[in-house]
């Protein structure tokens, strides 16, 4: 070591072609990241013992077809052997947690959703991971039960392994023409329909569909001796019905109500036609203030039209929202591949700008209309994650340089420690590629890497530190020759520093295998290596160029 | 040999020097693993950190407006007076015929009470701005802790014969003995049924008769009147009382209520419709089940009943979903016996005990494979020194963490394996230099305790910086924003804390314990 040490500071060509190679590394590290080698993402899956099937029927359907629907996925899910239990929440969401929350399961109350929750036998019995199961079954599950309704969605939520989102991606499409907006929103999803990664696709929008619309004819009805309130009580009453007193019970914790409606015979369509409705109408009569019966079509006529579909505003700007899920890759690279499908397919009408690092705004060709599309959901919190953990880390190496050059006093050194620890980021990245490569699928740089980055800094600044206190001492103590005390230096701190990195390579070893915390431990081990061969070689050759002598004393 | 020669410079050399023979040493070392002990045993347990996510829900009903009515005169307006508040982050609302539903969310960390109050506020000064007919807002308050049952349970009949309304009565009876229990918030019934009498007609036989549905409503209204009861005295000052029972008690009194008297002969409410003691089928809400059994073959979709069981905020859900899974299993012979069954489909607590659990399983792992690579590198004594000073660690940083009101969660253990690495240094830059220092020729001139003193202090000023660089690695991390910087925040928050603690453990008992375990090697 201290041999090798000397001889590698005594020579000028072989200083120079070692920091050629380190400066290469760590250029080639750098580029496996825009070459879309070393994948990011924000956090990768986590195993579950449990998850959640959402199921959203077209707007106007029945609770007998939601039904239906959500018996057919039932059957697909008896066929799993490490299924435990399957329950249904039929027009309601299941018990609220907190990525139903966030995704507004609470609010659920119609009769055209359903949600299942699917509880699996515990981790260390199971043979498949949570999401390879729900991998696996999406296809299977969607393309023989969707079918049975038209426009139905069928979700896969799993509890996410860090805070959760609406969905991995949320394209937001805003703007004032509602029409326009509706027409963008179903663009984008055929879009999203066909990029590959994405599933789950669903629009944040209500499906038009046609209503009949009951007009009461007020003339008529004062003349009849009727009046308004009594028409649309019994017709209220006739079809949906009405709880009209209520009985107190001993028996029982509730009042019982006294619940009056016609009977399915008298009350059900033949079909949805206006002959079919006027039909049933017109066998309801009701009495007037002369005591004569008056049958309801008398006093109201029919009319077809569409249903109102809801209408949805964020901070005060009307809105409608595609939603898509990731299926086992990061949500980034397939936003880019829609983003330009996208940008391409709008060119026609509009004029596209692009607007901060993703979203698009579109201006109208026609009537200059501006529409802007911002993409949001783990896609932002991601780039925010990121974006504030690089900033975290750049405040770390600030407070090093600032620390350094307090206890030092000398820039260079200050810097010499930075440098030595900022070479480890090598280290991390190639870390990852090596674990894709072994795992035989993409392991991703996520937020704990960046953590684990973060901390590295620290770890290696520490060992810097002691070997140029030690080094200095002799300089300045024992009076040794520049090159001689490095090498000396080096060699005697190569023990304490190899051990303290066994430690944190030997600790990390065991977060490899989480899910969340992968990336830490990935980013530990590797790191730690690269900042242990930074601290022993590219220290001591910019030490030598360095100057050593303590200028207070 | 009771006075030390050598003069410490450094904060490291002076705490080994005061402590290398007191006789508190031990005392102290004791006394922190006992509370490490006490806080891993009473923290709160949980699986995923707290967070704080405040916000409201607001629903106005505007019976008979259309979606674009609707987004006019309630949302529009509310919207605009939402915006004045300090600290919303987003306002997203939904207009639909009929209602409007508008929620505010806050920057995540904004406090929670302080939060509900601005919106209820705001509302209240406000009421002007909604339209005439629109009834009063409900608003609702976000609460993760409250809002997000730990345990739910599905409760389904075990035969056929009993009705969703009876198997919802006894649920309910379930519910109140659970909501009894200890830091229980609130328990919740999804999917049950009341009982109800149904009273369906037959427009046809309603024709024949040539009556109205008002006059059925109206004959049964009158007769389900109640009254108090009537209260009279008797000629020597004493009360009776006259209670007047209300005419229906079951179907056939509903079924024999007279609607009308058609051609002299009385016409009853069973000629015209069918009347049944059933539920409230109006109620369009269902949960099933379907439960499979250890050959994997699943019984068929029936009717459950979901009870959901929440906590207070701060309370620990390993204890609650235990005390409920108890409940249940002292109750689950009565329940046989009325024939329901019953399956626990969510146990959070369950769920936080295993995940911290493992990790802790994780934790001591990492520590013994250190303790060995040490037994080889520097020999057992060595290592037994630094095994012993991570426990010890550790113990102040979960006592620290108890104090500050933190939870064990996964991401607390996280930050617990990630210092691990970090906080044995100390532990072995002392021991080593120690080590060093023994085995020089220089080592037989002192004094045992003067070379202890001696190597700590030597290592002091350069650990001390490296240390503190690393804790200032960590401060950014705190202002990380969102929910992931949320998520995250035990990590900042105890790394700092187990690394000064390293450095303390590591100049107080190495040097001790290496002044009693270690020898000068002979020369």
């Amino acid at each position: 070591m201290y041999k090798f040490l000397l001889s590698l500071l005594n020579s000028k060509a072989k200083k120079t072609a070692m920091l050629m190679l380190i400066l290469v590394s760590f250029g080639a590290a750098v580029m496996m990241i825009p070459s879309e080698i070393v994948l990011a993402k924000m956090l990768p899956g986590k195993n579950n013992d449990t998850f959640t099937i959402t199921i959203d029927l077209p707007n106007g359907s029945s609770i007998i077809e939601t039904e239906m629907l959500s018996s057919c996925v039932v059957t697909s899910l008896q066929q799993e052997k490490e299924v435990t239990n399957i329950e249904t929440f039929l027009g309601t969401g299941a018990p609220l947690d907190f990525a139903g929350l966030i995704k507004g399961s609470h609010l659920k109350n119609s009769e055209n959703v359903a949600e299942i929750v699917v509880n699996l036998i515990k981790g260390h019995h199971r043979t498949e991971n949570s999401f390879y199961m729900v991998q696996r079954l999406r296809p299977l599950i969607t393309e023989s039960c969707a079918k049975l309704k038209h426009g139905t969605s069928i979700k896969f939520v799993e509890p996410p392994a860090g805070p959760p989102v609406l969905a991995a991606l949320v394209l937001e499409v805003y703007g004032d023409d509602s029409v326009v907006l509706r027409d963008i929103a179903l663009k984008v999803e055929s879009i999203f329909k066909k990029t590959a990664g994405l599933v789950d696709v669903d629009i944040m929008q209500d499906e038009e569909y046609e209503k009949y619309e009951i007009v009461v004819n007020s003339e008529k009805i004062t003349k009849s001796g009727l009046d308004i309130k009594q028409v649309n009580d019994i017709l209220y009453l006739a079809f949906e019905g009405t709880a009209v007193a209520v009985k107190n019970s001993q028996l029982y914790d509730d009042q019982i109500a006294l619940f009056v409606t016609l009977q399915n015979s008298s009350k059900i369509f033949e079909d949805n036609s206006k002959k079919a409705v006027l039909n049933k109408l017109s066998s309801i009569r009701l009495m007037n203030q002369r005591g004569m019966m008056v049958p309801l079509t008398e006093v109201v006529s029919v009319e077809k039209t569409t249903s109102n579909p809801m209408i949805i505003s964020k901070n005060l700007r009307q809105m409608t929202a595609v939603l898509a899920e990731t299926d086992m890759v990061s949500q980034v690279y397939p936003l880019i591949d829609a983003r330009s499908e996208m940008m391409e397919l709008f060119e026609d009408e509009y004029e596209v700008s692009t607007e901060g690092l993703f979203n698009l705004r579109l201006v109208s060709k026609k009537d200059g209309a501006r529409y802007v599309l911002n993409f949001d959901g783990e896609m932002e919190v991601t780039i925010k994650t990121f974006i504030d953990l690089g900033a975290a880390f750049i405040a770390a190496l600030i407070l090093i340089f600032l620390l350094m050059v307090v206890y030092y006093k000398s820039f260079a050194l200050s810097g010499i420690v930075l440098l030595g620890s900022f070479i480890s980021i090598v280290g991390v990245i190639i870390g990852h590629w090596i674990m894709t490569m072994i795992n035989g699928e993409t392991f991703y740089l996520t937020a704990t890497s960046l953590i684990g980055f973060i901390a590295l800094i620290g770890i290696s600044s520490r060992n810097s530190l002691l070997l140029i206190d030690f080094a200095k001492s002799l300089i300045n103590d024992k009076g040794l020759e520049k090159r001689d005390a490095i090498a000396f230096a080096t060699t005697t701190r190569s023990k304490p520093i190899f051990l303290t990195a066994a430690a944190i390579i030997l600790a990390s070893m065991l977060l490899v295998g989480d899910a969340v915390f992968g990336g830490l431990g990935v980013a530990l081990i590797f790191g730690t290596l690269t900042a242990v061969m930074a601290s022993l070689i590219l220290v001591p050759i910019l030490l030598d160029s360095s100057d050593l002598s303590e200028p207070s004393k | 040999m009771q006075t030390n020669s050598y003069k410490p410079h450094d904060i490291a050399g002076k705490f080994a020097a005061y402590f290398i023979r007191s006789p508190l040493t031990p005392v102290l070392g004791i006394f922190l693993l006992f509370l490490g002990y006490i806080s891993l045993s009473i923290m709160p347990r949980e699986e995923n950190p707290q967070m704080v996510v405040s916000g409201s829900t607001v629903i106005i009903a505007l019976p008979g407006a259309s979606a674009k009515e609707i987004q006019r005169v309630i949302i529009n307006p509310l919207e605009r007076k939402l915006k004045e508040i300090k600290g919303i982050d987003t306002i997203m609302s939904v207009a639909q015929d009929n209602f409007a539903v508008t929620n505010a969310s806050f920057v995540i960390g904004e406090k929670q009470d302080a939060s509900n109050l601005k919106i209820y506020d705001k509302i209240m000064q406000n009421m002007e701005i909604f339209p005439q007919g629109a009834i009063n807002p409900i608003i609702k308050p976000l609460d993760i802790d409250i809002d997000i049952p730990i345990v739910s349970i599905a409760f389904y009949a075990s035969d056929t014969s009993m009705s969703p309304p009876q198997l919802f009565d006894e649920v309910k009876n379930i519910q109140h003995s659970i909501n009894a229990l200890d830091n229980v918030a609130i328990t919740n019934i999804k999917g049950g049924h009341k009982h109800q009498f149904n009273i369906l007609v037959d427009q046809n036989r309603l024709s024949a008769y040539n009556l109205s549905l008002g006059m059925i409503v109206n004959s049964v209204k009158s007769l389900a009147y109640n009254v108090p009861e009537v209260k009279n005295r008797t000629k020597d000052n004493k009360i009776v009382l006259l209670g007047i029972k209300n005419a229906i008690d079951n179907e056939n009194d509903i079924g024999n209520i007279i609607v009308a008297i058609h051609q002299g002969s009385a016409i009853h409410l069973k000629d015209v419709a069918t009347i049944e003691d059933g539920k409230d089928f109006q109620n369009y809400q269902r949960a099933q089940i379907s439960v499979g059994d250890h050959n994997h073959t699943f019984s068929p979709l029936q009717d459950q009943v979901t009870l959901t069981v929440s906590k207070l905020q701060g309370t620990n859900a390993v204890n609650i979903s235990n005390s409920v899974a108890k409940k249940l299993e002292l109750m689950s012979a009565s329940l046989e016996k009325k024939g329901i069954k019953y399956v626990i489909t969510r146990n959070d607590g369950e769920r936080a005990n295993e995940a911290v659990n493992e990790l802790v399983y994780h934790l001591v792992l990492s520590i013994i494979i250190i303790a060995v690579l040490l037994v080889f590198v520097l020999g057992w004594r060595e290592s037994i020194i630094v095994t012993f000073t991570v426990p010890a660690i550790l113990a102040i940083t979960l006592f620290v963490a108890y104090l500050g009101d933190q939870t064990i969660n996964r991401i607390t253990l996280f930050a617990f394996l990630l210092s691990l690495g970090l906080l044995v240094d100390a532990a072995i830059i002392v021991i080593e230099n120690i080590h060093r220092h023994l085995h020089s020729p220089e080592a037989d001139d002192k004094s045992m305790d003067d070379l202890m003193i001696e190597a700590t202090d030597e290592i002091g000023a350069p650990t001390n910086v490296a240390t503190f660089a690393i804790i200032l690695t960590m401060v950014p991390m705190l202002f990380v924003g969102d929910m992931m910087g949320q998520f995250m925040k035990p990590i900042p928050l105890n790394v700092p804390v187990a690394l000064v603690a390293s450095l303390f453990v590591a100049y107080i008992f190495t040097p001790y314990l290496a002044s009693r375990m270690l020898k000068k090697k002979a020369h």
